[in-house]
């Protein structure tokens, strides 16, 4: 479970990320929408530790994301919007590498269960990622994240570059680990995938969350309504 | 973490060419400079069994001669070539390989290999000190520059932040991955040389823990050098910066402060020229007691203590030849000026060593390269030793011959002459070097110099590295 609290990022005089609270539980998944600079990879960046709030704190799974960082990684499995991976190695070899790192050791056949089950083709597992396209490659970025038995995902723009093939089919993965009860935060700018997978939707602007619906109550056209609607406030405000 | 890392960054780094074509390298120039040097070593070894054997055959069949006269007429001592000299040939070319050997004066060491080379030598000898001081640090930065910045530039570093990794357990598994191969290789190649060391006839003495400490010293110079290139790539974003700073600090350690270091040491505590140096030592003589002369204050104040201390009115009346035995005092006293201008120039040495040790805290190359030549017996200290024994054996002989000289004749009796077999008699020049236990101690202030390298390096690293 995600919870944040009142999380606020300056730097100088520049808020980059103002007040945000919200919470993933288990089983959903939130997904951020906003224009470049709206805070979403603030908040993913401190969520991860990778970043100290200047107010406010956040939790995975009831640990401090400040205070233990290095045991709040144990619980979260993170893909960027350009997974990258050891070209040299392959994706069996990169995903023991990976999983090694967070103390995880498994067998051979283990580890092309956690491939199969990412939805990666298995003439592709001995083969060097190099050659591997933005789709397969964030394929094993689940793979990783399964591997880990992560109960928190964080996915920046994960989407942004795929296909719409590619897409769909990592929309369905992330239906997978829903069921498996894990809490997704996703920042994208993909309304219609956002539409597909989220439980929850919010839209960021200046670091702040404007808006926030369950996506039952929400049509793909109000939101996009909506989400335009705050976007063209933005302009018209700046 | 360290272990996964290690086996992945092995597997990449063998899939990375760089490696592969540097192992080549590395290989290909050992075993041409492994086989220049042999052929080197072992025509020089052998004109060094002959020499000494001639020279020895030449003093023994001397024939009938008066002991004054086989004292001018001299013998050589030769420095040996010792096994590890292949390995790391150190100052041998720079400081002769025979030293004559004569009555009254102390020579010095003649048939600089260096001087019999053409111009082109100053272009340096390909031999495999050159490739383990020089070549083989810069390969390794060819290896290690980018180790981290390229986690940094491909974005692997965040994925890896994110599964939890910790900072310096994944940089010491790259340490790892990068020193593991160069130790094999190394090892490989002190082991093959080893092999063929101890297989080479008339090559002295060869000793396996030599090359044992030899090889230690290598690898930790290696790991320092790793530790300064990992420092450097851990503390820049871009891959090119820190192949620019590795070659720069390569270029100040290896190349700018060993020479700056002889420079400042040289200009600080300077050798007398060998034109002064003479002049001071034929100074000195011309003050005391001249064997030859014995006219002078000296040799009659000799002559006035020596009667009074056996008791006698006349020369002719002591029970030996005072001529002998007045050479032998002219001797003596001539031993004392070498040795007080000869622990001059050994005064200057070890002030100008002082200068290097200090350098050397700046520079790991410093420290490596004295215990390199120091383990090979091919420093200055080794040349000294063998000098010192020389002179020792010159003093011993002219005690032998002036001795047998005044107990065999009489006073005035110059055309005396010694048996033919005589010359038998004097024993063999045997020179011992330095064991390497004796190296070991004269060097400590290198080895803990080196250590604190080494350790401080690692420090650094841990700091630097503890969150990536």
């Amino acid at each position: 479970m995600i919870r944040i609290n009142n999380l606020t990022k300056t730097y100088g005089d520049f808020t980059a990320l103002d007040s945000l609270c919200l919470t993933v539980k288990e089983g959903e998944i939130y997904c951020l929408l906003g224009a470049n600079g709206a805070g979403k990879t603030t908040t993913i960046n401190l969520l991860l530790g990778f970043i100290k709030p200047t107010l406010g704190s956040a939790y995975i799974n009831d640990i401090n994301v400040v205070e233990k960082p290095k045991l709040t990684k144990n619980h979260l499995a993170y893909i960027p919007e350009n997974l990258m991976l050891y070209p040299s190695l392959s994706a069996i070899e990169n995903l023991d590498y990976f999983s090694g790192i967070a103390n995880k050791k498994f067998k051979k056949s283990e580890l092309e269960a956690f491939l199969v089950e990412a939805g990666l083709q298995t003439s592709a597992f001995h083969k060097s990622v190099a050659k591997y396209s933005k789709g397969m490659r964030q394929k094993v970025g689940i793979a990783i994240a399964l591997a880990k038995d992560a109960k928190v995902l964080l996915l920046d723009e994960p989407t942004s570059g795929l296909d719409p093939k590619a897409s769909n089919e990592f929309g369905q993965l992330l239906q997978k680990l829903r069921q498996k009860g894990v809490a997704t935060l996703m920042a994208t700018h993909d309304l219609f995938r956002a539409k597909e997978v989220a439980t929850t939707i919010g839209i960021m602007k200046d670091g702040q969350l404007k808006q926030q619906w369950s996506v039952d109550t929400l049509s793909l056209k109000e939101l996009e309504d909506s989400y335009l609607e705050t976007m063209s406030y933005n302009s018209l405000q700046s | 973490m360290i272990v996964h890392t290690f086996r992945k960054e092995i597997k990449e780094l063998w899939r990375d060419g760089r490696v592969r074509i540097a192992f080549i390298i590395v290989l290909f120039l050992t075993a041409i400079a492994v086989f220049i040097s042999t052929n080197h070593y072992k025509n020089v070894n052998e004109q060094y069994v002959e020499a000494s054997a001639n020279e020895r055959e030449v003093w023994d069949n001397q024939g009938e001669k008066n002991p004054h006269s086989a004292a001018h007429y001299g013998t050589y001592a030769f420095k040996p070539k010792y096994p590890l000299s292949l390995i790391d040939q150190g100052v041998d070319k720079y400081t002769g390989t025979s030293i004559f050997l004569e009555a009254h004066n102390r020579n010095e060491a003649q048939f600089i290999a260096a001087s019999d080379q053409t111009g082109l030598a100053r272009f340096g000898d390909l031999t495999p000190d050159f490739i383990l001081l020089f070549i083989i640090p810069l390969l390794l930065i060819l290896i290690a520059y980018n180790s981290i910045t390229k986690e940094k530039e491909n974005g692997t570093l965040t994925l890896l932040n994110s599964q939890g990794a910790v900072g310096w357990k994944i940089v010491f598994g790259k340490w790892m991955a990068i020193f593991f191969p160069v130790c094999i290789l190394l090892s490989a190649l002190f082991l093959i040389t080893g092999l063929l060391l101890s297989n080479l006839p008339d090559f002295g003495v060869f000793s396996w823990a030599s090359l044992f400490t030899l090889l230690v010293t290598y690898l930790i110079y290696y790991a320092i050098f790793i530790n300064l290139i990992l420092i450097i790539s851990a503390s820049v974003s871009k891959s090119g910066i820190a192949l620019v700073l590795s070659l720069s600090v390569w270029i100040l350690v290896c190349l700018v402060l060993p020479k700056a270091a002889s420079n400042l040491a040289e200009y600080k505590y300077p050798y007398p020229t060998r034109q002064e140096f003479s002049e001071n030592i034929a100074q000195d003589k011309k003050q005391g007691l001249d064997g030859h002369n014995p006219w002078s204050k000296a040799a009659k104040e000799l002559e006035e203590q020596t009667l009074k201390k056996y008791g006698v009115d006349s020369l002719s009346q002591l029970p030996f030849n005072y001529d002998g035995y007045r050479m032998q005092k002219g001797e003596e006293h001539e031993a004392e000026i070498y040795f007080k201008h000869y622990n001059y120039l050994k005064t200057q040495y070890s002030n100008q060593n002082g200068i290097y040790q200090k350098l050397a805290a700046i520079s790991p190359y410093l420290p490596v390269r004295f215990l390199s030549m120091a383990i090979a017996k091919t420093d200055y200290n080794t040349h000294w030793d063998f000098s010192d024994a020389a002179e020792n054996y010159r003093i011993e002989t002219q005690k032998f011959l002036n001795d047998h000289f005044a107990e065999a004749s009489t006073y005035g009796e110059w055309g005396f002459k010694a048996d033919a077999d005589f010359w038998k008699q004097l024993p063999k020049f045997n020179y011992e070097p330095p064991s390497l236990s004796k190296i070991i101690q004269t060097n400590t202030s290198s080895i803990i110099i080196m250590l604190v390298w080494l350790v401080g390096s690692f420090t650094l690293l841990f700091f630097t590295t503890k969150s990536l």
